[in-house]
């Protein structure tokens, strides 16, 4: 299976196969390179940044999850961000949603506000 | 109901002229306007030219009214404080034939009073080096010149408001009867308006209005025409306004300086059906370029901010302006008909009506004791000396707070144009009034401010101005710090404060430099990876991969750590080399007003900006509705806004990628991402996890060749393209949208730079440097998207503290 690797700007293109119960990774510039091919082809995951809601404030705060979250559970990660608002003051790292729609991955504040 | 002695029907320029005339008269005086502005249609789509007058057939109202008006520009210019200048025009010829018809055009003028001279091809090319060399002489004709329309049209509105006269807009007139001896005016909305007199001065439709009345039928030909203007560093390309020679390929395109400081090129001349279609063409938009570049063969195309058109009112029974009482309906006057050289006749035409319906009404004029001169003239501090700005920011501080950065338009003439008595009440009003969005980035950065101010001033949640943006209100207390280095002189002063600023500061602190300064414009110091809140930055520079938030503040906190003072809300104006090899550096802010700060080196770390719409020629309507991807990052990132729902994307740039995605995750549907090239243009990570990953098609070798939608817009066709990337007909998709976002390129900023001085390389828009990243100017540095456009903020990092290192260097050198 062909695909972008996307885990840097290089975006080496990967060949991905599956052979017995092994995955075989090629084309890979970096050992984040296989990591990637393996995960895609086994559970693929994605890094989802987004925004929080402001109590009195139009401003939103900007969020991440603390680790890469399955690609089956974003839309269940956004709807918990859009769910939220968040009282001031919160700092970088500042852990906003606890284990995220099931997840077990943090949401965290990506800056100070 | 509301009754008045006289009521004038249009507000463009001979409707605002002739209201002029008449508030100094004593009469009551009411404006109906259908648009919800002064200016809103020929009036601010026009050539922008104050025509000498040998054209016009003589003897003809176009020829009386046309040399009468020229002649009456410089005072009336003066008295409204509007700019005006006398360049002259030029019209070329290209070969024997065209020759002949100077000559004609010679005599012409010299019937109606109007001096020509015909002048060589020698001469031609002293006087502008610039024109082609297949033109093989012109006719001189020093009396024409240039103005701006609609601030003409909008000081006409304001002193005729300061005399009196009321006006009205959204008043689109439906009906008029007379009855008992009045005229009774009815508006769609249902307002009637009563008076002795109508004068009808409403350009496009001022047939309909007299057709209401009189048996003597008029009938208006909408006959648009495409322009295409061109950036201010075009400023002196030509001095007169070069006209060419009528031939059977038509009128000719003009191009001509306008008094802005850039370069009017068109129009076309297509008649069309519907009175409301401004929309440009792929065609049309070719037949100006074809055109221009047979007066102007180096055309340059880059330097193309906007394009848009106007609607001519061109009467096609008599073909001439139709002025006066209407026979068979007594007291409702015309002014029918009047297309180019309308601008030029409007004082005029203003004059000889008030007289006619004064005398007509037997009311007398205002003692002039008691004629106000004021058109709430506000000060524009782009064209103030430092002094005169000190003075005024010091007074009020609002004067300092650089609104529009290319057209430097502060908030203190923003508030006073809403603040008027004929005020802004919208973007484009504020636009017209100040010149705010009218730059090279087209309102980029300056929208999400503009409505902020106006809901502001007018009471209204900036969303009703179509957008909103709230900053927090600490903004304005935060200014210049008093930042004073030991001998008045700084090691090194960064121009802005992002990552490369921010990088260079702190590589020029590590390398020696003791004073280091750091000014930024905006509120925070970041730049603009405040607003990308994505991940994937920071993998080379800090080996993990973060936001653009969390890699901004790594700097702001490298910068503090290091105690380099940063100043926000600063925007630098001018940096100037000095003899001794040292700079000065003008800065200004609400707070502390105009600076010279002095250093030993700068390092110029601004940026770049989007390449808006106008650069990119897309045919079709101008609605709101259209944004740049950074636009709408901002919007949506930074300001808690959404501008749409249905959403195409003009450009694969990766700025536009993202906002793919972060449009989706925020509820909006993207339709399809559009891009000209055979191949994406950000990169391909960007393009499988934020179209693919989300099923949006990124289609290849396609573009956008119309934009629908007159107020807002309301869908976009798109085409393939063939390898030499015209569209091809038969290949068009229509998507019904409400925004149009583009991602087409970034362009260094460099306004400062140029300023300075320094050598630029045309194939980056940047500044040449070498290793070091120093300039062809002694002691000027630059680092970071100024310089090239980056596609990784960690390699803008890198160069910049390169650049710091270097202005260290010099500055400690220059200190012995």
């Amino acid at each position: 299976m062909k695909m972008i690797c996307i885990s840097c700007p290089r975006g080496c293109e990967l060949d991905v196969e599956k052979n017995g119960n092994e995955v075989v990774v090629t084309g890979n510039a970096c050992p984040r390179g296989e990591e990637y091919g393996k995960n895609e082809l086994i559970n693929p995951t994605r890094m989802v940044t987004g925004l929080v809601k402001v109590a009195g404030m139009r401003k939103p705060l900007p969020v991440k999850t603390a680790r890469p979250v399955p690609k089956g559970a974003i839309d269940a990660v956004l709807f918990a961000m859009h769910q939220m608002t968040v009282q001031l003051p919160v700092k970088i790292g500042d852990v906003i949603i606890p284990g995220v729609a099931g997840t077990g991955v943090d949401i965290v504040a990506t800056a100070n506000m | 109901m509301f009754k008045n002695d006289i009521i004038v029907i249009g507000a463009g320029v001979v409707g605002c002229a002739v209201a002029r005339e008449l508030s100094r008269w004593n009469v009551s005086l009411a404006v109906l306007e259908a648009g919800s502005d002064v200016a809103e249609g020929a009036s601010k789509a026009n050539s922008a030219i104050v025509h000498a007058g040998f054209d016009a057939k003589p003897g003809s109202n176009k020829a009386k009214f046309n040399v009468l008006g020229n002649r009456m520009f410089e005072e009336v210019c003066r008295e409204l404080k509007v700019p005006f200048k006398r360049n002259g025009s030029l019209v070329l010829a290209f070969g024997a034939e065209d020759e002949k018809h100077l000559a004609e055009l010679k005599a012409r003028g010299e019937e109606n009073g109007v001096i020509t001279e015909i002048i060589d091809r020698d001469e031609l090319r002293r006087r502008e080096p610039n024109v082609s060399e297949e033109a093989t002489a012109a006719l001189w004709a020093p009396t024409g010149g240039i103005c701006c329309p609609y601030e003409l049209t909008f000081r006409f509105a304001e002193n005729a408001a300061a005399n009196g006269a009321e006006f009205f807009f959204d008043a689109k007139v439906v009906k008029i009867e007379k009855i008992d001896g009045l005229w009774n005016v009815e508006c769609a909305d249902g307002r009637v308006f009563k008076a002795r007199a109508v004068i009808n001065c409403a350009g496009i439709t001022s047939d309909e209005l007299n057709n209401l009345v009189s048996a003597t039928k008029y009938s208006i030909q909408a006959r648009r025409g495409e322009y295409l203007m061109l950036d201010r560093d075009e400023d002196g390309v030509f001095s007169a306004t070069m006209f060419q020679c009528p031939s059977k390929m038509g009128k000719g395109i003009l191009v001509s300086p306008t008094v802005d400081g850039t370069v009017i090129v068109g129009p076309t001349a297509e008649d069309i059906l519907d009175k409301d279609d401004k929309a440009t063409t792929f065609e049309g938009l070719e037949n100006v370029k074809a055109g221009a570049k047979r007066t102007y063969p180096a055309l340059p195309l880059g330097k193309v901010i906007a394009e848009f058109s106007g609607l001519r009112a061109h009467e096609t029974t008599v073909g001439d302006f139709i002025l006066g009482e209407a026979p068979d309906a007594e007291c409702f006057f015309n002014a029918v008909g009047v297309e180019s050289p309308g601008l030029t006749s409007a004082p005029a035409i203003g004059v000889w009506m008030a007289e006619l319906v004064g005398t007509k009404l037997g009311v007398s004029r205002k003692n002039p004791s008691l004629i106000s001169k004021d058109v709430s003239w506000w000060p524009k501090t782009r064209e103030m000396k430092p002094e005169e700005l000190a003075e005024l920011v010091e007074r009020d501080p609002s004067f300092g707070r650089i609104v529009c950065r290319c057209e430097e338009v502060t908030e203190g003439e923003i508030r006073a144009a809403i603040r008027a008595r004929v005020g802004a009440r919208t973007l484009d009003g504020i636009k017209r009034r100040t010149r705010s969005g009218m730059g090279r980035c087209q309102g980029g950065f300056c929208t999400p401010r503009l409505i902020e101010i106006l809901g502001a001033e007018l009471g209204l949640p900036p969303e009703a101005f179509l957008l909103s943006r709230k900053t927090a209100p600490e903004a304005l207390k935060k200014g210049v710090r008093d930042v004073k280095s030991e001998d008045g002189m700084f090691d090194v002063i960064v121009v802005g404060a992002g990552p490369a600023g921010l990088a260079a500061a702190c590589a020029a602190k590590d390398a020696g430099a003791e004073d280091v300064l750091v000014i930024e414009r905006d509120d925070a110091p970041g730049g603009i990876l405040q607003q990308c809140i994505h991940n994937g930055f920071g993998l080379h520079r800090f080996k993990e991969e973060l936001t653009g938030p969390e890699y901004a503040q790594r700097y702001v906190d490298l910068a503090a750590e290091r105690n380099i003072p940063v100043v926000c809300g600063t925007m630098v104006l001018d940096i100037s080399p000095v003899a001794d090899g040292t700079c000065n550096v003008t800065a200004m802010s609400p707070r502390g007003g105009l600076k010279i700060h002095r250093t030993r080196s700068v390092v110029l770390a601004m940026g770049c900006r989007e390449r808006p719409r106008g650069a990119l020629m897309t045919p079709g309507t101008r609605p709101a509705g259209v944004y740049t991807a950074g636009t709408v990052q901002r919007l949506v990132n930074m300001d808690g806004i959404m501008p749409g729902k249905k959403v195409v994307i003009l450009g694969s740039g990766d700025i536009g990628l993202i906002m793919a995605r972060r449009l989706t995750f925020s509820g909006a549907k993207v339709l399809a991402c559009v891009e000209i090239m055979k191949k994406s243009s950000g990169l391909m990570r960007n393009v499988v996890q934020c179209l693919n990953d989300y099923d949006i098609p990124l289609l290849l070798s396609h573009t956008v060749t119309n934009v629908e939608g007159r107020e807002h817009v309301t869908g976009v066709t798109v085409a393939k393209v063939d390898d030499a990337m015209k569209p091809i007909p038969g290949t068009e998709i229509h998507y019904d949208c409400d925004t149009l976002v583009l991602s087409c390129g970034l362009i260094p900023e460099n306004e400062l730079t140029k300023k300075a001085g320094v050598e630029m390389d045309p194939k980056t828009r940047g500044p040449k440097v070498d290793a070091n990243m120093a300039t062809n100017v002694p002691g000027i540095f630059a680092g970071g998207n100024v310089v090239r456009v980056y596609d990784l903020v960690d390699w803008v990092s890198r160069d910049s503290e390169i650049a710091g290192r270097a202005a260290a260097d010099y500055a400690l050198k220059s200190r012995i």
